[in-house]
């Protein structure tokens, strides 16, 4: 089992299944207007968090490291989009 | 003299980061597209948004990242010289690609049920504008992983995990988007 957690492989896909499932979790319930932007920055932030996992772990950015720097300012950058864009209707 | 380029320290064809890159940017304008339109009726994508089945779609995506870690089992199984147990894991990748593709029918086909089609709303355009063109790529995925099962050599099983981790890439992106920011 130890054996098993320590595999890079197995413990990505456990981490990648364990912020889906967190982040669907988040979203069953309707959440108030007050909650909307700390809820929406969680669900993004699991997202990019995934993608970082994805570029590192499967598709082997974790032995580039200067790539992996760029692809995760990137996403970031584009998930804050994506905050944004989804906070716009809040504050108007 | 150094020729070292910085595209040698990518790992993997440089072709496919072309494709992921190239994927990333549709996909990322098709979303930012999605949430510029809501600011319009942010109430009505809310209301359409909540005939989606966020648990089941979760479930779903269980569903379509378990392919990616046996895709990337299969290429250490192939170094490893086990090639019967690489074969067999891209084959079980591909069935589970096929098990998302089923559920994501089963879905449209509830929509189509209840009467919703992709002019019901903006909201709808999108979903089935999006999430249709991430099933065709999943679709590609799986015929790419069956191909790469039968001509399995490193060089392939390389290049098809790596389009199958651009097809999680997109989903990762797409979901919470489209399914979960209420």
């Amino acid at each position: 089992m130890t054996v098993l957690l320590r595999d890079p492989l197995l413990r990505a896909w456990g981490v990648l299944l364990g912020l889906s499932l967190g982040s669907t979790a988040l979203s069953l319930r309707p959440w108030p207007t007050e909650l909307a932007a700390p809820a929406g920055a969680v669900i993004l932030t699991l997202a990019w968090l995934k993608a970082r996992v994805i570029l590192a772990r499967y598709l082997g950015l974790a032995a580039a490291p200067s790539w992996r720097r760029g692809f995760d300012l990137a996403l970031a950058l584009f998930c804050l989009l994506l905050l944004g864009l989804y906070l716009l209707p809040l504050a108007v | 003299m150094n020729d070292a380029s910085v595209f040698d320290e990518l790992p993997g064809d440089l072709m496919i980061w072309v494709l992921i890159v190239s994927e990333l940017l549709v996909f990322g304008a098709g979303l930012a597209a999605f949430l510029a339109v809501r600011i319009t009726d942010p109430a009505g994508f809310a209301t359409a948004q909540d005939a989606l089945h966020r648990s089941g779609a979760g479930l779903n995506t269980v569903v379509l990242i378990t392919p990616g870690a046996l895709a990337a089992w299969a290429l250490r199984l192939h170094e490893g010289a086990r090639r019967g147990a690489a074969r067999l894991a891209l084959v079980a990748a591909a069935l589970l690609g096929v098990v998302f593709l089923a559920v994501k029918s089963a879905e449209y086909a509830g929509k189509a049920a209840d009467g919703i089609a992709w002019d019901t709303h903006p909201f709808f355009t999108f979903y089935y504008l999006l999430t249709g063109f991430h099933a065709a790529h999943v679709l590609a995925g799986v015929i790419v992983l069956l191909l790469v099962a039968w001509q399995d050599e490193a060089r392939n099983i390389e290049a098809g995990a790596a389009f199958w981790h651009m097809v999680d890439l997109v989903w990762v992106l797409l979901f919470p988007v489209i399914y979960l920011l209420r």
